[in-house]
């Protein structure tokens, strides 16, 4: 284990008690498994007073899993976390907010419909007269903390009114108002512009000065590097780094948050598809509300086409899009060079496209039912015992399970396991088994190896090359550079923001796999 | 720190200590009504061993139980796929008073009437599968409205009850007993049952419900019609309650307004006792069959030991909470592994 950063108080190995202005608060040796899998192992993290602390590390790293054992959301199966050498009651939202800790997520928890003061004042308790709740009083401190921040709009305003950066004002607002000491925001930067990045920044250098700690989640590193004082590395759920500001320069952070250095292309299999040929599918000029725009692209058989870029790029709506989940408002798709007019999944399916979903278990996984009915779900015509009537076989089904389960290496007491008790990779393995035999066309993975282990991430890389070499064209989003670099015939670009949106050919995994790291 | 080390090398090993809380609760969320019953009928069977515990109470116990193991099955359809439907007892109800109608006031066959009236059952689902699926209305809403309604209808039918012009052969299609003086009814309640079990658990169509009840995103990208599906488990639920509706005014020997209302808590109280049968927490044909008995038993020993009939709404709502309390900790069970 890679101890973290010792601060000179609690050298001696995380004493509770050594008190110093440094180590407010201590985390020793958290751990928690979901599954069997492990999120996060024995991470140790010292977090002072006025500093801003960095969180950095690939999806599925971790970092969520710790902010979510912090906040009292998930509990961790062992190890302390302790704040002034007092132990933090863990797995108690409540207790996690009257410590000082306060949480910041993308996906901002403000109600819409309720304008930035009654946001800001909910869940406290407010000054009433004869019952009824005075207002003006209550708001006083919810004023001065908007004071603070900088929150140069009414605080009549409703939320929905307000853009994306006031919203982030209104949450540290709220967070500043409840004495907060210290301030977790996950990816704050995913949905502002330049100028209202910048704002923010200056808004966390001055909080840090006035005493409050921040712990700065986020995929942009050159932001971190800037910003950070201190910055934490995690991997596969392990503190890999722990380093103050000025030791790690931008290389130096991606080798630490991917293991090793990007890989040369060398260790690649080299593009066999016949570019000459005909595109299995094309998209031109599609665009859906803000989020895609103006996206072309062509897949050939064979081919791994990868979506780079960032979180938030548009990337899981244009494979939504793909897998007809989503309309286009413009643009269209074609399939073996026959246009495709509008259709829904159940359709897209029909077609030959099928989506492999980011979210595997609200989206992929029938959880109460077995492997074997998860695997023939979307082949279940194969499965006749005659093919005009529509009654299974039960032998076919279990040879057609038994087939997917050499076939992929999926690893299980046998076929009629329930999926929810095999691990995340096997579960994976599985929901891309569910189309081996459904005469599929075109396949999109989102994230197919999110939160999965490295032996079965390979298994999951070497299924994806079979499908692709059996001419299947191949669509993969990831946020993992080396995945891009080790699978991707071509990476297709996107950008985040608002009119900027470019897909490019990038040849040269080199070159490419640094892009989405921008 | 030497209890995890413990701790992980149980595990490696693939072991642990047997959990005897653990297994104490799975056992009661898959065996618990099945015990339930058996306890009931020892118990029944002790306090009236002579009226209780002989053939011709046990038929009357299984005559009574197919009329409501017909509707609740149907009705286990639509909780398959995740959705509800309060208005089968209004159908059963409308039907009932209809299909005697068809052959009173309009003079029709029997065959025909009986025809039509299952047809309504079936046509019943068109409005609620829209509603759900192409509206969006949440589906306790939908059937609740369109059920109120058909009870609307009836009374505009026929306000008052239906009891003459109704053809002998008619009431024989119940009461008589043409196999081992068994009455028809069970044969009846056997056919459905079989058939709704096969196309559950053996069809493409039985699969994808399953597969819609159980992550309808999961269903949707897997190429599967979900709101097709949802309107067949409405349709059959529709159907079922039309022929215990035709089935009870068959028994009754006439067509009376709101007789098949009661049928709805029945059915459902069954469908959630069977839900916690066998299976964690997911509805099934054989596991309505059981809550279905479960009540059947449980209204008849009740009677035979003289309770009185106030007792029934309270036995029945007990019950009823207590099948969605068991249902709802299987499944809390079966997810928390």
């Amino acid at each position: 284990m890679l101890a973290s950063q010792p601060s000179e108080a609690s050298a001696d190995g995380g004493s509770a008690n050594a008190r110093s202005p440094e180590g407010w608060m201590e985390i020793r040796g958290l751990t928690k498994s979901f599954a069997g899998e492990v999120a996060l192992a024995e991470a140790d993290l010292d977090i002072a007073r006025g500093k801003v602390h960095g969180l950095v590390g690939a999806n599925g790293a971790g970092k969520s899993t710790l902010i979510r054992c912090l906040a009292g959301v998930t509990t961790a199966d062992r190890g302390r976390i302790t704040i002034d050498g007092e132990d933090l009651h863990q797995g108690s939202p409540q207790a996690s907010e009257r410590a000082g800790l306060a949480f910041i997520h993308q996906e901002l928890n403000l109600i819409p419909h309720f304008s930035a003061l009654q946001n800001m004042l909910l869940g406290v308790r407010k000054v009433t007269r004869f019952g009824l709740i005075d207002w003006k009083r209550s708001s006083v401190r919810a004023r001065a903390a908007a004071e603070r921040v900088g929150m140069h709009f009414p605080l009549e305003t409703t939320v929905s009114e307000l853009s994306v950066a006031e919203r982030w004002l209104v949450m540290i607002g709220k967070a500043l108002m409840r004495d907060a000491r210290l301030i977790a925001m996950d990816e704050p930067t995913a949905s502002l512009s330049g100028p209202e990045s910048e704002k923010l920044f200056s808004i966390i250098r001055d909080l840090s000065l006035n005493g409050v700690a921040i712990l700065y989640v986020s995929h942009r590193l050159e932001e971190v590097l800037d910003l950070c004082d201190r910055i934490t590395v995690l991997r596969d759920g392990r503190i890999v780094d722990a380093a103050e500001r000025g030791r790690l320069d931008k290389k130096g952070l991606v080798r630490a948050i991917i293991g090793h250095d990007i890989r040369s292309p060398e260790d690649r299999e080299h593009f066999t598809a016949d570019k000459s040929g005909k595109p299995i599918f094309s998209a031109r000029d599609v665009s859906w509300r803000d989020s895609v725009r103006d996206v072309s692209f062509d897949v050939f058989p064979g081919e791994v086409l990868a979506l780079g870029g960032l979180v938030g790029a548009g990337r899981t709506e244009l494979a939504h899009l793909v897998a007809g989940v989503q309309r286009p408002g413009t643009g269209h798709f074609a399939l073996d060079g026959k246009p495709l007019a509008s259709r829904n999944e159940a359709e897209a399916v029909e077609t030959g496209i099928a989506l492999v979903p980011e979210e595997r278990r609200s989206q992929g996984l029938m959880l109460q039912h077995s492997l074997a009915i998860n695997m023939n779900i979307a082949s279940l015509s194969n499965l006749r015992s005659i093919p005009a009537l529509p009654f299974l076989s039960t032998s076919k089904a279990r040879r057609q399970a038994e087939g997917l389960v050499r076939r992929l290496g999926i690893k299980t007491p046998s076929i009629d396991t329930k999926i929810a008790s095999l691990s995340g990779g096997n579960q994976q393995k599985a929901l891309i088994a569910r189309w081996l035999n459904s005469g599929i066309r075109l396949l999109i993975l989102d994230e197919p190896s999110r939160g999965v282990d490295v032996g079965a991430r390979e298994e999951i890389h070497g299924a994806i090359r079979a499908l692709a070499r059996s001419g299947v064209g191949i669509i993969l989003i990831s946020s993992d550079v080396e995945e891009l670099a080790i699978l991707a015939d071509r990476v297709l670009v996107m950008a985040p923001h608002r009119g900027t949106h470019r897909s490019r050919d990038h040849r040269g995994p080199h070159h490419r796999a640094q892009l989405s790291y921008r | 720190m030497i209890k995890h080390s413990d701790a992980a090398g149980a595990n490696a090993l693939g072991r642990k200590p047997i959990d005897w809380r653990r297994a104490g609760l799975v056992f009661l969320s898959r065996y618990g009504t099945i015990v339930g019953l058996l306890l009931m009928i020892v118990f029944f069977s002790i306090m009236a061993p002579n009226t209780f515990f002989s053939r011709a109470n046990f038929l009357n116990i299984l005559s009574q139980a197919s009329l409501t193991a017909i509707i609740a099955a149907g009705l286990t359809y639509t909780l398959v796929v995740g959705e509800f439907d309060l208005s089968v007892g209004f159908v059963a109800s409308f039907v009932g008073l209809i299909v005697v109608g068809f052959m009173s006031y309009q003079g029709l066959p029997i065959w025909l009437s009986i025809a039509g009236a299952l047809a309504v059952g079936i046509g019943k689902a068109d409005p609620d599968g829209e509603l759900v699926t192409k509206v969006r209305i949440n589906a306790v809403i939908a059937t609740l409205g369109v059920g109120t309604m058909l009870t609307g209808l009836g009374f505009s039918y026929s306000a008052f009850p239906i009891a003459s012009g109704i053809p002998r052969a008619f009431t024989n299609i119940s009461l008589s007993r043409v196999l081992f003086g068994i009455p028809n009814p069970v044969f009846f309640m056997a056919g459905i049952l079989a058939v709704l079990w096969v196309i559950l658990n053996r069809t493409d169509i039985g699969q994808k419900m399953q597969a819609v009840g159980a992550n309808i995103e999961a269903a949707r990208l897997s190429g599967i019609r979900v709101d097709r599906i949802k309107m067949f488990a409405f349709a059959t639920a529709g159907f079922c309650a039309a022929i215990t509706g035709t089935l009870l005014s068959s028994l009754l020997g006439s067509g009376t307004l709101g007789v098949g209302d009661g049928y709805l808590l029945d059915a459902f109280a069954a469908v959630f006792l069977g839900s916690a049968t066998l299976r964690e927490g997911q509805f099934h044909i054989v596991g309505t069959f059981v809550g279905v008995l479960i009540l059947a038993v449980g209204f008849n020993g009740l009677a035979i030991l003289g309770a009185p009939t106030n007792y029934q709404p309270i036995f029945k709502g007990g019950i009823l909470i207590l099948a969605v309390g068991m249902s709802t900790l299987a499944r809390r069970y079966a997810a928390s592994r």
